[in-house]
This record gives C-alpha cells, structure tokens and sequence, in this order.
C-alpha cells in the first residue's frame, strides 16, 4: 500500500535522516576505537582461559563461567554497537526514503495477493487474470520442442529408444521418458516406439494403461497432487482436494481446468505424514494445507511461478559446498529429506547459505538426511567444531541470520556494523526476527526430546541427521563400506548368511520371512547369473521410512545390496525406487555413480575379483509393484501384474534367474549387523523378532516423525512416550499399523508389543512400517473405507476375488458410510472379506480385508451406529450435520468463508447452516472464533 | 515322480505338473474358466482353488505345481463356498442378458432372437427348427397369442417393437406350406405309453411335447374333433380350422394317436393304469362329480397338484390346463402343457418328479437408449426401419427377413456353452447377492462377424494369450487396471484389426459370450460354430 506523500513531507524527511545518518556514523567510529581495544584484550585473555581449560580440566567449570562472562561482555559491546547501527540504518532509511519520494514521480504498483473474499464473489475473475496472462497451452507434440515439423518425425522418440534401449524391458523408460517430454503419451509416439523396438502394441498400450503414472491427455501447466495418505485423510485431504477442484472449476472426471493451467491428481501418499494435509504444486510441497487456505495457496502460488517464468529465476537446490577452511568454525546441519523440505528446510538451506555468506562466518551449511523429528521440522543443528552443538527446531528462513550471527560471529568492523544493521532492518520487518534463538532452541536433554529421543535405537537410521548424504567420504570415515570390506576380503559368502541368520533379521517390506533364509535359497538355486534387487517401491500410504533410508544413507543400502549380492553370488543388481520419490532417485543414482568412480562398484570391487553393476529402475506409481513378482514383471517392461508363487523368485525371478528382493530397510541393517556381529543385533527384540524396526509416526498425536525403536516395545511406548500421547488433549482410540494391509488395533490393546506373531495375533501386521494414530474423532469404518478404497484402486485386476471383491466390499463400505447401508450389507461384509483372503492371488488382494475385519472385530458398534444413521465421531459426511449452536455471535467469519454459500450473511445475529447446500467441508468449523459450530450426527431431520 | 493325495486318492504325477492336471488324471473334475491347455495358467477367475494342507488359504490349482505329499481337497466346504463366492463376483459385473427380455417373457421361452437371426439370414428352416424345439402349435399361436414378447422388446426404447408374433407365424405356416419339411430334434423311443384326455390346446401341446420326448402318445377326445376351445373362442377368419388339423397332422405323423368321439368313463381311467404308463388329464374344467370319481381331490372345482408340479395325488396321473388352474390364454394352457410334459417325461425315466433345476440367469435390467444403440451392427443398422408388418398375408420373405432383422438380440449366443453360467448353476451361485454399480453395456462389431461384449468379459486372459502367440500385428491386450479392466485392441483399433489370425480360436476358448460370431455359421470356415 503507497501512502499519499506531497513534496514538502518528503524534503522534510529526506534532511532530518541525512543529518541523524551523518550523527550516528560519528558515533559508530568512537563505539568502535573503544570496541576494538577491548577485543583484543578479550581474545588475548580468552586463549588464556582455553589453554588453561586444557591443562586443568579439574578447574573446568570456574574457568568456563570466566569465559562465558567475557562472552556475555563481547555480546553486550556488539549489542551496543548493533543499537548505534540500528540507529544509523534507520536514519539512511528514512533518508532514502525520503528522496525516493521526491524522485518517484508516480507509485510503482507492486503485485499483491487478492483476498480471499474478494475472489470468491468475482466468480469469474481468476479465469480472467489467467487470460490475461496468456496460455502456455500443452506442448502440440507434432512440432513441439523444436524437434521436428512432420507428425512423423519423431527425433525425440529416436533418440529416446537410441538412448534407453530396444529391449521389452525398455517400455517403462520409455514411457517415462515420453511423458516428461510431452506431459502425455502422444499415440503416434507409442506407434514410432513400436517401429523402432522390440515392444509390441499390445505391450505398449498395455503397459501404458496399466500404470497410473501415464497419462493419455496433456497435463495443465502445474500439476497438484493431493495426498491421500493415511494421515492426509484423517486431517482432511478429502475437503482439500474438493475445495481445489471447486475453485478452479474442475468436474468429475476430467482433472484439468478448462484453461490448461492445473491439473489435480490424487497421489498415493507423498511422504510427508507429519506435515499433513499435504498438497504438491509443482515441486513445491505445502503442508499442513488446511482447508481455508487453499484458495490462497493456489493464487500465491500461480503468482510465483508467474514471477518466476517472468525473471527467469532458477533456483539452486544443491548444497553449498565451501572450502575445508570453512569448517573452522563448524558447520550448521540442515535436514533436508523431502518431509523437512516440505516444512520449509529447503528455504531455511537457502537463507541460511545466503546468511553465511553475507555475514561472512566461516561456517559450512551441511544437508543432512532425515533427522526424524519430522513434528519439529526445519529442524537445523549447529555444530561447533569442539562437537558441542546447538539444535533449533521449527526454524523460519527469517531466524537463519540471527542463528548463524549467534553462533559465527563474523570477523571485521565493517561487515560486523552491515550485519547489525541487516539484523535490525530484518527485526523491524518481522515481529520474531531476534527471538529466534529463544523460540526454537530445544536441547536434548528436555524431557518431550528426551522422550522421543531416548527411547530410539538406531541402527538402519544410524548417524541419522548427522552425516551427509551424499558425502561418500563422510560415510567412509563413519565405518562406511566396513562392512563390505570385510565380507569380501575376509568371510566367505556362506559365512556372511550364516551370520545373517544368526542375527535373526526378518524382511521387513511387511511380511517378515527370514532374510538369511531367503538369501541361502537364492544362493542354492540353480541358475547363472543370480541377480539382486533393492525393493523401494514404498506404496502404503502413510509409511515414509523407505524413502528416508534412500533419501538419507543412500550408501548404507549399496553396500547392504553388494553384501547381498556377494553373498548369493550375484553380479547384477537393480534399485527399484518410487517415481514419488525424485530425491531417494537422484541420491542412490548419485551415490552408485560415487561408488563406481571409487571402485566400490564395478568390475572389481575393491580390487578384488568380485564384479557388480547396479542399475535403478523407476516405478511408475504403481503400489502393486511393492509385491516382489509384480516388481519383477514391472522392470521386465510389463505390466505390474503378481504371478502365482512357486515359483518363487528364488528360484525364477528377473528374467528367470534365481533373484533376491529384500526391502531397502531390510539392506540398511546388514552392514550394521556385519560390523558388530550377528549377536549384537540377536541381542536387541524379541525371540521372534530381532533388531530395531523404523516407524513413520503420524497422525493425530503429538510428536510426529521418523522413529527407529528396538523390537519389543509396546504400541503404548511409542504413542505416549515417544509420540507424546494425542494432540489436543484428546483420547487416544486406535493406532493403524502396517498400512492398508494391515489393521486397527484399539487403543484397550496398545500394550501389544512390536513383535512380528504378537502384531499378527491381534489382526494387524507389522507391514512396512506406517503407524497412524487415531483418535475419538475418527471414524473407524471410513477408516477402513479409506484403506479398502486405496486397495481397490491398487488392485491389479488379475484376480477375481480381489479385481471385483475389494469393489463389492466398497461398495457395501460406501453405502454404509453414506446411510444407504442395510443389514444385509453388514452380514455379508465379513463373509466376503474372508473369502477374499482366503482366495486372493497376492499379498494385495489377501490382506485388503484386514483393515474391515480388525474394524468389524474392535469397533463392531460403529458399523451397527452407522446402519441407524449415526456416525458416532461425526466423520461420515452424510450423516452428520452442522448446527450453529446459541455461542454464535454473529460475527459473520462463517459466512464469508463458507464456499457454496450454506450459510447466511446475518450480522449480529445467530447464523444457521443451509444443510441442504452444505458439503461439510469444516471451513466454517476453523473459522468459527467461537467455537460455536457443532457437528451433529444422526442429522436432525 | 511326486505323489500327491488328492481327495484321499493317491496319484503319481510328473514333476512340474499342476494340481489341476493331477486332480484330471484322476478324474477328479476341477472348474476352470481361465485355463486352457497348452496355455500358461492365467490364474484368474480362481475358480479351481484348493485346498492343501500345510498352505494358508486356498491354491489355484491350475498353476500350484505338485510337491511329494502333498494332501489336497478339490472338493471341501470352504473350497465349494469360495468357488460359489468367486461365481458371485463374477455374476455381479457380467453385463448381458443370458436370456433376452422377450424370451423371458414368452410362457414358452422360445428361442426368439435366434429365430430371428435365422429369418434375417435367410435360413427359414432353421427357424423352423428353433421354433418347433420350443412352440408346439406354432401356426395356431402365431394367430391366437397375445404377443407378450413384444410388450418386452428393447427396440420399442429406439423405435418399434419387433414384429416377432407375425414372424414366428410366417415362419410355422412356411413349414406347413412346404409340406412339413422340419426335422425335429427328438428323444429316441422310450417304449412308454402315455393316456391324455383332452385334445383341447392343452392336450395337443402335451402330445407334441411328449412325443419330442420320445413317449408314445394316445389322445382321448369326447368330439368328434381336435382343437377343443380354439374352435370356440376363436373365429374361423382368425384362426380357420384347417390349420389346427394340420398342427394335429403333425403330431400325427410323430406318432401321437387321436381318439375322437371317446368318452373316458371311470372304466376307462382305472383301465389306465394297466395299458399306460402315465396318464394327463387335460379335459379342461371337469365337473366336481367326475373328479371326485376319478379320486381326484377336488378343491373351488379345480384339481389340486403338488406344488410347483402337475402331479396329482395318484401316481402317474398328472393334471394340467384348465382342469388345474383356468386360463385366458391358450398360450398359458401349451406353457402348462410343456412343464406337465417334461415333469411326465422325468417321472417315466426316474420315476419320479424332482422341482425344477437352479437355473442361473442374468439379466441387465434397465438399459438407455445409447446402450442400445451401440447393440446395432453397424452395416446392416442403416436398412434396420420399422416396416410396420400387420398383415401377415402380404407378407413376402424380404419383407419378413427385413423386420426380423431388427432384432437387437438382446439375449447371449452363448449361453449354452458359457462356463460361468454352467458353473453358477452348479454351484448354486446368486447373480444377486452382490451388486453395485453397473458397468455400460455395449458391443462391438467385426467384419468378419466377431461380437465382442466387454460387459461379459470375465478377464480371463486366454484372447490375449492366444493372439500373443499368433503373433498377431496389434492383437488385444489389457487395457487399464484393477476393476476397470478390459480388453481391447491396442491403440483404439478396430476389433477385426486385432483378430486377422486367431479370431475363431478366440471365440472358441472365450469362456463366457464376451466374444462370439454374429451369425450361425462361421464366416472363415462356412461350418456350424459352437456359439451361435
């Protein structure tokens, strides 16, 4: 906003800030005569006491309170001279201010945010801002890309198969490849890749039918995924994606506005549990997205990329790498796995970088992997090079330079007074610049991080949120490749499964078989050549484990997969990785490439006479693909369908040779094992289940985040010591564990240990390690909706119980989520969920009904409530209502944000809910400052 | 070699052999839809699951190869309900009608739009036949029925019902015309002798029926002549008396007896029991005073039958026709005449009366007119005009041939080689007990004269196989996932694209009616398909 400035006013204030600026520079060269003498007595004394500290450590604590004194002293002077600095500044800013006026003839109109209530009643006004903007329609793929005129010059389709491949097995990439070229697959392009391969239309249009990745109509200009996972649904991701497609005008089916610039899709799950709802706009990731923020996001959002096509930005992802000499001072660690960037931790990198260097503190900013307290993210830990460190949580890019002025105090007047003056501009700007260290310091030691830390055991996670990712030697210098080097220059491979069965690791994709069973099958099969593969294709909603394994060891899980491989004797390997998951891609490909480079992969591993090549292969959003036989037929280029086992890939996998597919998490475990012996880890769990086992915490409760704990502990362990219990003080009902294979399991049986037969034994599983918990507000059967819907849609189609029986039990779930449900529906449900569990060809298809009979066993009443038309926790749309309750005040909040109108603008008075047009998307619930909205069920009549 | 136990038999079976062929070599029988042999097993519609000891849930055994000692169990409860339940799966998203609504409506259930094929085609005899299989009088009904099938017709939803009364009667009269050329399908003699008193509609219909079935028949009539009712309530114009001598003629010449101008006394009914294996009684409404002299309890003047049969309390006696239960149409009296013929021909060969078989059955219900439009061949939809037929005497054979192909044929051609619908009615599986929304109907159309039904496709996979491995240019594939599967021919192309080699050896491996030939004969080979 431009305040109205007449001439007069603006002479008056460009004088009286020339003459304070003039003023308070005369004071800032006395302040610094007097600041400089006391440095250098300081320093000089300050050496004094840390070689004293040194040689009497006995003294320690008398001499350290010296010191911290003469710290306090130098903070003061730099307060002092940071005040005279601010003083200074905001006289050159009133001065500037000042002449600018006088300069600027007319106001430059700065682009600003509609509102939201402005928006709303135009109708039809962002359809026209998009016009105006004009249209980046979709990429016409006969003459697109500037690749060829012809419809029938193809060039980027030729040099795609040129480069991937003619095999079968190239129809995936292929595929892919396509698509990011042309936002769709092109027939005439899947018609060329016929010509030109060995893939034949029936395998192409398959293929590209089969896997949700592929789309076979353009894609707007941004793409937004809703998530949909567990913990997405329970805060809401429904009413998110609804309010999106209202706004921006799309119906059923179709999925893109009608002017091309969005498209909305419904992801699986992105990962980022703990920051629920989420929502991807491009490669942004937003989250928590409430509801009522959605018409903002999407307009902020438009505006950016708008500024951004404009000016041409680009924006540097990667880590700021700085000299050795950098590290003097330490090094701030930022955990940058794609949870924290959603949190922010990618601009909290940027700022920080940017802060370093403006500050000029010798001070290196470190990505680190996942640090796992997700519920406190950005989290940045800063690192003093006596190894004391300092961890801030919740971190805003505004605290990054007060953070590193705190820690790094720059050397020099000159950059010393600009910093102040920076600082004091920052602190006038924002309300919280200064309190940064205050705010989101958290020590270790408090008991809510001691809770959630103490208990953890890491090892699949080990030096988790402390190593670069992506710094090989980092891993080398944390016992990296230890353990490789031993098996291969000092253990038979016999020896190496004789140790991994002993350690009694179990896979931990889900179903838990025995991993050194399964490796001294592979090694027994008859069969040349054997082949591994690393299965992260980690589909469940709600787990996020896999992705933090790849995303923050990478080197960890090469060197478990080239221990796997040597012990069966394989030569070959595959990573088969979620497409969802860009950053786990690019690090394990980064890192094979590191590996290779060093001769830790290759053609002779480590010198010896030990070869393994390790390729990735993408999935293209398939959840199937998790089960092993799927993946198999998935990287052989067909479609991601399960075949019946035997045989098992033991026996024939990949291209018929006898393959090894374990899970990422079960990879992470071996070197460790292999380090510290099989008994150290037999040592942890219980008889059944040994070891630790990664959970992604989230939902309703507290403390979410990424948690490795040792077999054994109880479900009530993890959600009230280590989760904190449940988030607004509410009650803790249920904890949903193993995804959509596994099961509910009340909040009576939380003491039920993490155990592989004691998860079993109450319905559930331990899956791959999704935990979501619930609490009084969740409604059971939608959860178990949920669970079967997710199912339902993954299913691959080949069998018959799972291809039509997940549908008709949906179809059943649905009718009694939406009141239409009869008795017969009830009784019929549990019947056909066994049958199917009992029939199904694929671990899908047996274990889709685990979430309905856990829920039919535990929360039986729910499902009678529904039948009479009530849902008792008020979830189930069509059977609740809201009801403004006497608390109304009238202040109309309701009204305004109410986005189909369902209720009256009514000043002053009790408002009320058109339930006839109200689709109960909670806005108004959020908005209510008093509270005064209820939801109801049954609906009052 | 491996031995297994399969249903506490024992059987050596080669190493790497399946359940399913193990359970075969012993003539176990195992269902199957998606297995074919010399095929890769699909494991599909899992309907040859089994159980086997030591394995959690239940195996198909079409691709669980055999391991020494196994113990399996084809035929257990839990396996026999799964099997049922994956019936029921299947028959809640089957979209088709076995049967067409005109012939569900028909008392008769004459095969209607396979007489109508035929008369579109040309094959006037084969109509004859299907018309004969199924009406017994046909030329008497052709002019007396009240044309309940039309009421039904799904072409009323585009323009006009179809003409079929008219048709089936231009049919039965051609047959009389040529001098009765029809061959019947017919039961070969049983040497039994059956006594029917009545040859009103419902006797004659009886006698027809009976003597299809392979039974000698004598019918007594108090008149002078045949025909009973029809001479009453219907005028000479509507239906002359020479074509129900000509219907009698013809039961004549199958062997049925006429035995005019006789009374049947008591005397006569016990005598009955000693000359005739079966006695019906089709006299129309008796007296009171004859039944009961009969023995025959007698309820408000009517016969009383066990019920859903035609079964009197005397064994071997049946009832049927207006002596049981009064009926205005004479199409009611034949369709009674038809049930009584068959429970008579069952009480003569097992010597007794079981109630009628489960039979299976699905039917679409409401269908839209787009979907209906998509049932229209394309070529020959163009000439497809209501030729608005009434008078059955100008009617010439193009003109006839015109009309009835405007059938939509609604019902499956397949029906009666369909293994969903063998094995629902085997394993008493419901078409009902599951539903849910439903898929759209439609079909598509090749030049060869393939028909493939999405709707009916139970996914099976041997098409996809078999073209595979005909190498066919484009074949069919897999289109999208999960229940919104299908099959289809790569990029959008036309069926006939997709079938240049294989399309008889797809049809004939289809399991269902998803992919049948549009005509009775085979385009490729001029020969009788198996389908239709």
């Amino acid at each position: 906003m431009m305040i109205r400035m007449t001439r007069p006013a603006a002479l008056a204030l460009a004088v009286t800030g020339g003459a304070a600026a003039s003023l308070c520079i005369v004071l800032l060269i006395a302040l610094h005569v007097h600041g400089m003498r006391a440095t250098a007595t300081g320093t000089t004394r300050v050496k004094a006491l840390q070689q004293a500290v040194k040689q009497y450590p006995e003294q320690g604590p008398a001499l350290q309170e010296e010191l911290d004194r003469l710290a306090k002293d130098s903070v003061r002077r730099a307060d002092r001279s940071a005040l005279a600095a601010n003083i200074l500044l905001l006289s050159v800013v009133v001065f500037l201010v000042g002449a600018k006026c006088l300069t600027a003839l007319r106001p430059r109109q700065a682009p600003s945010l509609p509102a939201v209530r402005e928006k709303r009643s135009e109708g039809t006004a962002p359809r026209e801002k998009l016009r105006r903007r004009g249209r980046r329609g979709p990429i016409d793929p006969a003459n697109g890309n500037g690749c060829g005129r012809e419809p029938s010059d193809w060039c980027f389709v030729n040099a795609a198969v040129a480069r991937i491949g003619r095999h079968r097995s190239a129809a995936i990439p292929l595929l892919q490849s396509i698509q990011t070229q042309y936002r769709f697959l092109p027939e005439d392009a899947l018609k060329r890749v016929c010509d030109l391969t060995e893939i034949t239309p029936a395998q192409i249009t398959g293929v590209a039918s089969f896997y949700p990745q592929f789309r076979h109509s353009p894609t707007g200009e941004h793409i937004i995924r809703v998530c949909h996972g567990t913990a997405c649904h329970v805060s809401g991701a429904e009413s998110v994606a609804e309010e999106i497609r209202r706004h921006l005008g799309i119906q059923a089916p179709a999925d893109t506005d009608s002017l091309g610039r969005f498209t909305v899709e419904e992801a699986a799950c992105l990962g980022c549990c703990t920051r629920a709802p989420v929502v991807q706009i491009d490669a942004t990731t937003y989250g928590p997205l409430a509801v009522e923020h959605v018409i903002e996001v999407l307009d902020q959002h438009e505006l950016v990329a708008e500024l951004a096509n404009q000016t041409s930005r680009s924006r540097s992802n990667g880590n700021a790498w700085h000299s050795p000499a950098d590290e003097r001072q330490g090094e701030i660690r930022i955990g940058l796995g794609s949870c924290c960037v959603a949190a922010g931790s990618d601009k909290v990198h940027e700022a920080m970088t940017a802060a370093v260097a403006q500050i000029g503190a010798h001070a290196r900013v470190k990505r680190v992997g996942c640090v796992g307290m997700c519920h406190r993210t950005p989290l940045v830990e800063i690192v003093r090079p006596d190894g004391a460190s300092a961890l801030y949580a919740g971190v805003g890019p505004e605290d990054a330079s007060a953070l590193v002025r705190r820690h790094f105090p720059p050397a020099g007047v000159a950059r010393r007074v600009g910093n102040t003056a920076r600082a004091f501009w920052t602190e006038l700007c924002s309300s919280n610049g200064s309190t940064a260290t205050v705010r989101c310091g958290i020590d270790l030691r408090d008991p809510p991080v001691a809770a959630f830390v103490d208990p953890q055991r890491k090892i699949a996670t080990e030096h988790a949120g402390s190593i670069d990712p992506v710094d090989c030697d980092e891993y080398l210098r944390h016992d990296g490749f230890a353990a490789l080097r031993r098996c291969i220059s000092a253990l038979a491979p016999q020896d190496v499964i004789e140790e991994l069965r002993r350690s009694g690791l179990r896979g931990r994709g889900g179903a838990g078989f025995p991993a050194g069973e399964k490796w001294h099958r592979v090694r027994q099969a008859v069969g040349e050549p054997k082949m591994v593969i690393a299965n992260g294709d980690e589909g469940d909603p709600g787990a996020f484990m896999d992705r933090m394994l790849m995303e923050s060891f990478p080197y960890r899980i090469i060197e478990g997969l080239a221990i796997a491989a040597y012990a069966v004797g394989a030569k070959e390997g595959y990573f088969y990785i979620r497409r969802e998951y860009p950053l786990a891609v690019q690090r394990i490909r980064d890192a094979i490439g590191e590996c290779e480079r060093r001769g830790f992969l290759g053609h002779s591993l480590f010198g010896s006479s030990i070869a393994l090549t390790l390729h990735i292969a993408e999935g293209a959003s398939a959840f199937v693909c998790g089960e092993e036989t799927a993946l198999i037929a998935s990287i052989e280029g067909q479609r991601g369908v399960p075949r019946f086992r035997p045989p098992y890939p033991a026996d024939s996998g990949l291209w018929g040779r006898p393959t090894l597919v374990n899970n990422v998490e079960t990879l992470a475990n071996v070197p460790w094992i292999v380090r510290h012996g099989a008994g150290a880890f037999a040592a942890l769990g219980t008889p059944n289940s040994k070891g630790t086992k990664v959970f992604a915490l989230a939902g309703k409760i507290r403390r979410g985040g990424l948690i490795e704990v040792p077999m054994g502990v109880t479900i009530r362990q993890i959600v009230e010591e280590i989760g904190g219990g449940i988030k607004n003080d509410r009650s803790f009902k249920a904890v949903q564990i193993g995804g959509p294979s596994g099961g509910c399991i009340p909040a009576a049986m939380a003491d039920t240990r993490v155990d592989y037969e004691a998860l079993g034994a109450v319905g559930a599983i331990m899956g791959s390690g999704g935990l979501v918990v619930m609490d009084e507000s969740d409604c059971m059967v939608d959860i178990a909706r949920y669970f079967l819907s997710f199912t339902q849609a993954q299913s691959c189609g080949r069998c018959t119980p799972c291809r039509i029986g997940t549908r008709r039990m949906l179809d059943m779930l649905d009718r009694i989520c939406e009141g239409r449900g009869t008795r017969r529906d009830l009784d019929e449900l549990e019947p056909l969920a066994r049958n199917i569990e009992q029939s199904s060809l694929c671990g899908l298809g047996k274990t889709a009904p685990r979430p309905i009979l856990t829920t039919l066993r535990y929360f039986r009443d729910e499902y009678e409530a529904h039948l009479s038309g009530r849902c008792p926790a008020g979830k189930c749309k069509a059977l609740t209502a809201y009801v403004v309750t006497p608390e109304c005040i009238g202040c109309t909040l309701c009204a305004q944000h109410c986005p189909v109108d369902a209720i009256a603008y009514r000043p002053y008075e009790r408002h009320e809910v058109d339930l006839a047009r109200c689709t109960r998307c909670g806005i108004c619930l959020a908005t209510c400052p008093e509270n005064a909205i209820e939801v109801v069920s049954p609906c009052p009549a | 070699m491996p031995r297994v136990m399969v249903n506490s038999r024992s059987v050596e079976a080669p190493s790497g052999s399946t359940i399913l062929e193990a359970a075969r070599s012993l003539g176990i029988d195992v269902p199957t839809l998606c297995q074919l042999d010399g095929l890769r097993p699909n494991t599909s519609c899992m309907l040859c699951v089994v159980e086997v000891e030591g394995r959690s849930g239940l195996v198909p055994s079409c691709a669980a190869p055999v391991a020494d000692g196994m113990l399996v169990e084809t035929d257990s409860t839990a396996v026999r309900a799964a099997r049922r339940t994956v019936l029921e799966l299947l028959l809640s998203d089957h979209v088709g009608d076995c049967f067409a609504p005109c012939e569900h409506t028909c008392p008769l259930h004459l095969d209607i739009p396979q007489m109508l094929r035929q008369v579109a085609e040309g094959d006037l005899r084969g109509a004859v036949n299907t018309v004969r299989a199924d009406v017994a009088l046909p030329s008497v009904m052709g002019r007396v029925c009240p044309q309940l099938c039309e009421r039904t017709c799904r072409r009323a939803l585009i323009d006009k019902p179809a003409d079929i009364c008219v048709i089936k009667q231009f049919v039965a009269d051609s047959d009389l015309e040529s001098g009765m050329a029809a061959t019947f399908v017919r039961q070969p003699p049983s040497g039994k002798r059956v006594a029917i008193v009545g040859a009103g509609p419902c006797g004659m219909a009886s006698a027809y029926y009976l003597c299809l079935h392979g039974h000698q028949c004598v019918v007594f009539e108090k008149l002078s002549h045949v025909g009973g009712r029809l001479r009453v309530d219907f005028t000479e114009e509507t239906l002359p008396a020479r074509i129900i001598d000509a219907e009698a003629a013809l039961i004549g010449r199958l062997g049925g007896e006429f035995r005019l101008n006789t009374n049947v006394t008591l005397a006569d009914f016990e005598a009955f029991h000693e000359d005739y294996d079966a006695v019906l009684l089709a006299a129309g409404r008796l007296t009171e005073s004859v039944s009961e002299s009969f023995g025959l309890p007698v309820a408000a003047g009517l016969i009383s039958t066990r019920s859903h049969t035609h079964e009197t309390e005397i064994a071997g006696v049946f009832a049927a026709g207006d002596a049981v239960k009064p009926n205005d149409l004479v199409v009611r009296c034949v369709a009674q005449a038809k049930s009584a013929a068959g429970e008579i021909d069952q009480f003569l060969r097992k010597g007794r009366v079981d109630r009628p078989p489960h039979t299976t059955s699905v039917r679409v219900g409401h269908v839209t007119r787009e979907e209906l439009t998509s049932l229209i061949p394309p070529v020959r939809g163009a000439v497809r005009v209501n030729t608005a037929l009434s008078n059955a005497a100008a009617l010439s054979l193009a003109g006839v041939q015109q009309e009835a192909a405007r059938c939509l044929q609604c019902g499956c051609a397949a029906r009666d080689r369909c293994g969903l619908r063998t094995y629902a009615e085997e394993y008493g599986a419901r078409a009902a007990r599951f539903h849910g929304k439903r898929r759209s109907l439609e079909r598509q159309f090749s030049a060869e004269g393939v028909i493939f039904e999405p709707g009916k496709c139970i996914l099976c996979g041997l098409c996809v196989q078999i073209t595979h491995d005909a190498e066919e240019p484009l074949g069919l594939t897999f289109l999208g996932r999960g229940f919104d599967m299908r099959i289809g021919v790569p990029f959008g192309a036309a069926l006939g694209d997709g079938l240049t080699r294989c399309a008889q050896r797809c049809v004939e491996a289809c399991p269902t009616g998803a992919l049948a030939y549009s005509s009775s004969t085979c385009a490729a080979c001029g020969g009788e398909t198996t389908g239709a």
